[in-house]
Order: C-alpha cells, then structure tokens, then sequence
C-alpha cells in the first residue's frame, strides 16, 4: 500500500447491496484506498459478504438515509486522520480509475473538492433519455436550492480535502444532501471543481438506484430545506 | 340551551381540565388556560357575538371567520410540529451516528 493512497478514505454508503457491495469494495482496495463502509441498515447480509476485508465497517441501527450514511463515513474518516476523502456509490456505477484523475484535479485546481460529472466531455455514461431530462432539470433545482450550477448535481462520485471534509455537516438524511453539500461548498467559500467520470449503468444499478418519479418527493424535500434549515 | 352547546361546553371543559392537570405549574399558563377557557364558553353561549366582530373585519358570518382563523391556527400548528420533527430526528441521527461509529470495526483479521 502506498504512503499516498494510504490516507485517502472512500466512504461507500450502502443499503441492501450485499450481492455488489464486494466487488466495488474490493476495486477500490485494489487501488491501496482505505475504505469506510457505511450500511445504513441493511436487511440483507451486507456484513458477511464483506467478511476478510479489509474495510472498515460501520453499522446505523435504524436506516436514516444515504445523506446521513455519508456524514456518518466522514465523520469517521476524520477521525482515522483522513488528508483526503471519497464518496462513492455502492452499487457498482463508478469507475475507479476516476478518482486518481479527480485528485489530480484537485491538486492542479487547488480546489476544496472534486464533483463527478456523466455530462462533461470526456464522460461516457449510457443513459436513457428519460434520465436525463430528469438529471438535467435535477440540476437546476440543486442550483435553486444551493446557488451552485453543477453539470450533474446527483452525481455521488466527490473528492475532498480533509479542510473541506471539516465543513461539511450534511443534516439532509435523505436525497436532498446532494443539494445541501452544493449549499455548504457555497457558504463556506470552498473553491470547487468538476471532472469528467464515467457510469455504467447496469441493470442492477438502474433497478436499485433512484426511480425517476422519486425526483418529485426530492422536489418537496428540497423545499422543505429551505424553509427548515 | 341546545344539544350542540351541551356537547362544546363539556369538550371544552374537559380540555382545560386536563390542561391545567399537565400545566398548572406556572402562573401564566394558568391564565392563558382561563382565558382560552372563558373565551370559548363565551362564543359558545353567545354565538352571535362573533357575527359582529366578523362583519367588522368584513367577512359575512362568524362562523365563517372561526373557519378562517382555525385554518391558519392549524396551518400554524403543522409548521410547528414539522420543525421539531426535524429536531427530533437530527438528534436521533447523531445518537444512531455516534453509536454506529463507537462500534466501527475492521473487517480483516489481523494475523
């Protein structure tokens, strides 16, 4: 493992994932990354298909959300002295060849932290139309609710500092955290950047992922966010 | 007196009483409680009384206006309770956090 990739932690946020969670787990192992697996939950055996791993492992008693799932995995990766920290979906769609480029990125741009893109040049993603009229229109709620313009907003592929990691207190527990990330990066001044990544959408992916009618609770969520917070 | 006002009178009369079992610790509750008390017996007595003050506001019937202004009270009442939902479940979510962290564990057997 070496000196470099040893003090990058990715957070893998999962519910029910049992049968995926393995094999994304251990490509990023094989990358030398620290991994902090957060299962909010589960109902499955999430925890045995992990077993001889080395990940750390973390368990939410009650399901909260993958916004809280997430807090949850940076709290601890601060803790466990993180320099720099991931998330980074369970379920299999993110390449993870892409967050060495995300941290160079971050290195050239000095930035806070990283956003994964499917939309920026470079990215290759087979999505369905519809998806994408959904993302796109996602994007613009995000940019209503937190005054930052992504290219993707739902994208959960991010690399940050352990400066920027510090700031982040996500309260959102459910969907709307991909908006109240954007809000913090914008109240607390940290400079941000976007990079292009790849999604593969699998056939597993897409029927455990979010339906696209579940934009319209997201909606009422994100409104109930700005009235709350 | 009719049937209807029987029936208010004694909901609101078990209503404060169990008001003022749970409140009766301090002294402005204790009015509030009265006044909510003697309010609602009033208009309930003398149901007229609210017509006059509605068509001072402009609006046709008392009973209209108890209808306007029991909205915006439970309108209110929601917000209210949606706030501390929130809190409620914030400080859950750290309780769960702390927890699920104090028990973190590493998966690999250490030789």
């Amino acid at each position: 493992m070496s000196e470099i990739t040893s003090s990058i932690f990715v957070i893998v946020p999962c519910y029910n994932e049992a049968t995926v969670i393995r094999d994304t787990v251990g490509r990023l192992l094989a990358k030398g990354y620290q991994v902090v697996v957060v299962d909010d939950a589960s109902l499955d055996n999430t925890k045995d298909s992990l077993s001889g791993l080395a990940v750390y492992y973390i368990r939410h008693e009650v399901n909260l959300g993958q916004g809280a799932a997430l807090q949850t995995g940076i709290e601890f990766a601060l803790q466990a002295g993180a320099a720099r920290l991931v998330t980074f979906d369970a379920d299999g769609q993110h390449d993870v060849n892409d967050i060495a480029l995300m941290m160079e990125l971050l290195d050239k741009e000095k930035a806070g932290i990283v956003f994964g893109s499917r939309f920026l040049t470079g990215a290759s993603a087979n999505i369905s139309l519809s998806r994408k009229i959904v993302l796109r229109s996602a994007r613009l709620v995000n940019y209503f609710a937190s005054g930052i313009l992504l290219t993707d907003a739902n994208n959960g592929l991010r690399v940050m500092t352990r400066d920027a990691a510090l700031k982040m207190q996500i309260t959102e527990n459910r969907s709307t955290h991909s908006a109240q990330i954007q809000d913090m990066v914008r109240q607390n001044r940290i400079s941000y950047a976007e990079c292009p990544v790849n999604i593969s959408y699998t056939d597993y992916s897409r029927r455990k992922g979010l339906k696209n009618i579940a934009s319209i609770r997201i909606l009422y969520e994100m409104i109930l966010f700005k009235i709350f917070r | 007196m009719s049937p209807i006002q029987i029936i208010l009178i004694s909901g609101v009369v078990f209503i404060t009483l169990y008001l003022y079992l749970r409140l009766r610790s301090n002294l402005i509750d204790a009015i509030l409680i009265f006044l909510f008390f003697g309010g609602a017996i009033f208009f309930i007595l003398f149901p007229d009384a609210t017509t006059s003050i509605a068509q001072r506001l402009g609006v046709k019937r008392g009973v209209n206006l108890v209808f306007y202004v029991t909205i915006l009270f439970l309108f209110f009442l929601i917000l209210k309770l949606y706030s501390r939902i929130r809190k409620l479940e914030k400080k859950f979510t750290e309780i769960v956090r702390d927890k699920g962290i104090e028990k973190a564990e590493f998966l690999e057997k250490k030789q």
